[in-house]
């Protein structure tokens, strides 16, 4: 009997519970329903090809598709990890990552903080407009204006080295020159557009804060340390993580462009390797099979720093 | 990157539905297999033959009906052009591939799509026309050198549509040239001495030392470096020795070449970063005035002087082409002949009644009236004639109304009878005569029809190995030990391989 009871007990808290859910669904229908699209992009252009990833166990033919194809297991990862140059490849995308994060990352937040003390609006919104410029121009062009400036053939860059009686220097040749020449073009195009998160944040910074500092007798610097990077710590965090998630995406165009047959064994990464390797031979599967192993060290990185981030009593990103 | 390459298996999978609405939106057409099935078994001759065609389309939109309406004419056919633009024509043609959708004339895009598709030709996809062609008059005329170059195993399956084979050449600032004495050169001797002219002679008469010889780029195929080759004695690629094929980099005349750049770097007769430079960074170079050469396709003459004229109102350009290495002997690099194929799948082609049908098409398409019909349009409407060579009227009319067509004939100039154009300056006349002239002296890739596996799965990127080691001897940062070297590095990659599966191929 009690058995029964308890049975039947729990049958109705469960309709209980379903019909209230139900409820709740109802009550909330066009929240659910302004969803939606959000919930369709994600599952179609997100989850959906994720499918495709099948691809690196295969011999994928396109005209036999995922079906037909022949299933090879690892073999694929197991040529990428014998390959000779897969460490240099691996470690020329960490070390650009790298330099990006040391170089490229505090750049917008110091111009950010920077742009904040500006008084003067007029000054403040002309600079803003022209830092925020290259950003809209795509990588050929700023790879073609940087060769321009720095060709040996009459580059005004070197014309003012030979006129002040230097030697002539290879930038775009020369194997050391590439990784400066790399980051300083990241800086060059994205620094002023990193800014506007940084401005928006601080922007919503409660004015009162600064002047009880001022009250205290904090100078500009000292307010700057003590109310606007705390304030924004949060945001740089998020970004940071981020940056990070997308770690090996070094922009395969601006890395493709600077690549050239003296500087390959620095500027070959993970991105110009799928394409020269896999994409221009026509091996989709090789090609799947390195863009796997890519979003694996990505997403490792992503959980680490997340982590870090928690113990750090930050909110993370989830 | 990943994402692009997901997305293939996914627009096959999203795609396959929507394929059908989509070839429907390319114009009034049927899908091809239904076309296919109703093309009735027996036809008088009389009636006209349905063939729906898939092709690449370069122009900004679909052409008009126009020139279709006249080639049903001409031809007895009822025709169902699809044009996908060519950009995406890659994906289009895989995803309705997958879907078994091909209609019964299937171009593919270049000799890189040609090669994608060699294993589902191997796979008894598509009819073998091989055999076929000698009951046909006009297909009989294709050059069987091109032929023999878009074989897969030994078999023809393909109409290739045809790209000049021997194009490569000097063009030069003859203003210059004058000025300074010099004839074009018969030699790669001479043909330093002009650089060294150009660069130290002062050519421009601005009494400044800022010109340089020749303007080359970071491509050592496309670029000067393997015209240069060819007439220094390297072979195409590919070349006999000890009666085995070794690729050209292990024959003494490559050194030969890479040590003619690196004294043209050396002593900056050259843009000294041509090896960073791309395409239009070295055009510019002539274009500006600041180069006196350029090596590569001559056929660009019209361009490149166009161009040059705007800045330098003065110049005279002009091209040549006969420029003997030491040996004595002159030498033309060829290329394999093709920009295009057509394919015929087994799925949407029934019989091999069916297929004849189609290729009697083809062979229509090839006779002068309808070539000079694809290519040129309608006459006195779209072009007309001078001396036996066409005129177009309306350069943008042609564009919207006839190129597609062109772009889809078969064969070439010179198989099919159609009118030669109407040169816009007398070099690229020239360079028209000079191309038929150099054919004498063509180089062919002896492994162009020939297949290695291994090469297929990394020959790109072995290549790549020796492109570097070239590059890096020529600016001198390796020397011959460092280059053989690599030659040694490739060779242990895969490179050894892909030579015993060459001639394993080669002695059959």
């Amino acid at each position: 009997m009690q058995e029964v009871n308890v049975a039947q007990a729990g049958r109705v808290v469960a309709r209980k519970q379903s019909s209230e859910l139900g409820r709740r669904l109802w009550k909330n229908k066009w929240i659910y329903v302004m969803l939606l699209p959000g919930v369709l992009y994600f599952l179609i252009f997100k989850y959906i090809p994720m499918y495709g990833l099948i691809i690196s166990f295969q011999n994928y033919k396109p005209f036999k598709g995922i079906s037909g194809s022949e299933w090879v297991g690892l073999e694929h990862f197991q040529r990428l990890f014998t390959e000779p140059d897969f460490f240099t490849i691996l470690s020329n995308t960490l070390i650009l990552f790298v330099m990006n994060l040391v170089f490229y990352f505090p750049i917008p937040i110091i111009m950010a903080l920077m742009l904040n003390e500006v008084k003067s609006d007029f000054f403040k919104k002309t600079f803003q407009t022209i830092v925020y410029l290259p950003h809209f121009m795509s990588w050929v062009i700023i790879v073609s204006i940087s060769f321009v400036m720095f060709t040996m053939d009459g580059g005004i860059i070197n014309d003012i080295i030979e006129y002040f009686g230097f030697e002539k220097i290879n930038f775009l040749l020369a194997p050391e020159w590439f990784r400066p020449m790399y980051i300083l073009q990241v800086i060059w195009r994205e620094a002023g557009w990193g800014t506007i998160i940084y401005l928006a944040a601080i922007a919503s910074i409660d004015p009162q804060l600064y002047e009880a500092a001022r009250m205290d007798g904090a100078g500009r610097l000292r307010q700057m340390w003590h109310i606007t990077l705390p304030a924004i710590r949060s945001v740089i965090i998020v970004l940071l993580i981020l940056k990070i998630g997308a770690v090996l995406e070094l922009g395969f165009e601006h890395v493709y462009l600077l690549l050239n047959s003296m500087n390959r064994n620095v500027a070959e990464i993970i991105d110009t390797y799928v394409y020269t390797a896999g994409l221009k031979q026509g091996q989709f599967s090789y090609s799947a099979a390195i863009g796997l192993f890519k979003s694996f060290i990505g997403l490792a990185l992503v959980m680490l720093v997340n982590r870090i981030a928690k113990k750090m009593g930050e909110e993370g990103v989830y | 990157m990943k994402r692009k390459l997901v997305s293939i298996p996914l627009s096959v999978l999203l795609v396959s539905s929507f394929a059908l609405a989509a070839c429907a939106d390319g114009g009034k057409t049927t899908p091809a297999a239904t076309t296919g099935a109703e093309t009735p078994k027996a036809t008088a001759d009389n009636t006209p033959t349905a063939i729906t065609i898939m092709a690449p389309l370069n122009t900004a939109q679909t052409p008009p009906d126009t020139i279709i309406k006249e080639l049903e004419k001409l031809t007895n056919t009822k025709l169902t052009y699809q044009f996908f633009p060519a950009d995406t024509y890659e994906e289009k043609l895989n995803t309705t591939f997958a879907t078994g959708a091909l209609p019964q004339v299937t171009y593919l895009k270049n000799q890189a799509t040609f090669i994608q598709m060699k294993s589902a030709i191997r796979d008894g996809q598509f009819w073998e026309i091989g055999p076929l062609l000698k009951d046909f008059p006009n297909l009989s005329k294709l050059k069987a050198t091109t032929n023999d170059n878009t074989k897969v195993d030994g078999k023809l399956y393909t109409l290739y549509r045809g790209v000049d084979i021997a194009r490569q050449g000097l063009i030069y600032r003859k203003d210059w040239a004058d000025k300074l004495g010099l004839k074009p050169p018969a030699t790669t001797d001479d043909l330093y001495a002009m650089m060294k002219a150009f660069v130290e002679n002062d050519p421009d008469g601005n009494g400044k030392k800022d010109t340089i010889g020749l303007t080359d780029r970071n491509d050592l195929i496309y670029g000067a470096y393997k015209t240069v080759a060819t007439w220094l004695g390297v072979p195409n690629n590919w070349g006999e020795k000890d009666g085995k094929l070794q690729p050209e980099f292990m024959f003494p005349e490559y050194v030969a070449t890479m040590d003619y750049f690196k004294k043209l770097r050396n002593e900056g007769l050259i843009n000294k970063d041509f090896a960073a430079t791309s395409k239009t960074d070295q055009q510019k170079l002539f274009t500006n005035g600041t180069a006196g050469m350029y090596i590569g396709a001559m056929t660009d003459v019209s361009t490149l002087n166009k161009d040059l004229i705007k800045n330098v109102p003065t110049a005279v350009v002009d091209v040549h082409s006969m420029v003997a290495g030491p040996s004595g002997k002159f030498a033309s690099w060829a290329l394999p002949g093709f920009a295009n194929v057509v394919l015929f799948p087994k799925s949407a082609i029934k019989t091999e009644a069916d297929l004849k049908k189609i290729l009697a098409f083809f062979d229509k398409m090839m006779t002068p009236e309808v070539a000079n019909l694809a290519n040129w349009g309608i006459k006195d409407v779209n072009y007309s004639v001078i001396d036996n060579k066409a005129k177009k009227l309306d350069e943008e009319k042609w564009t919207r109304e006839v190129k597609p067509f062109t772009d889809a004939a078969i064969g070439d100039e010179d198989t099919s009878g159609r009118f030669l154009g109407i040169p816009t300056i007398p070099a690229q006349g020239k360079a028209d005569e000079l191309k038929i002239a150099n054919l004498k002296f063509a180089v062919q890739d002896p492994v162009a029809a020939l297949d290695s596996k291994t090469y297929l799965e990394k020959g790109v990127q072995l290549q790549d190995v020796i492109k570097d080691a070239t590059n890096k001897y020529i600016y001198g940062t390796i020397d011959k030990a460092g280059f053989d070297k690599a030659v040694e590095d490739w060779k242990s990659r895969g490179g050894s391989k892909i030579i015993e599966e060459y001639n394993a191929l080669y002695k059959k």
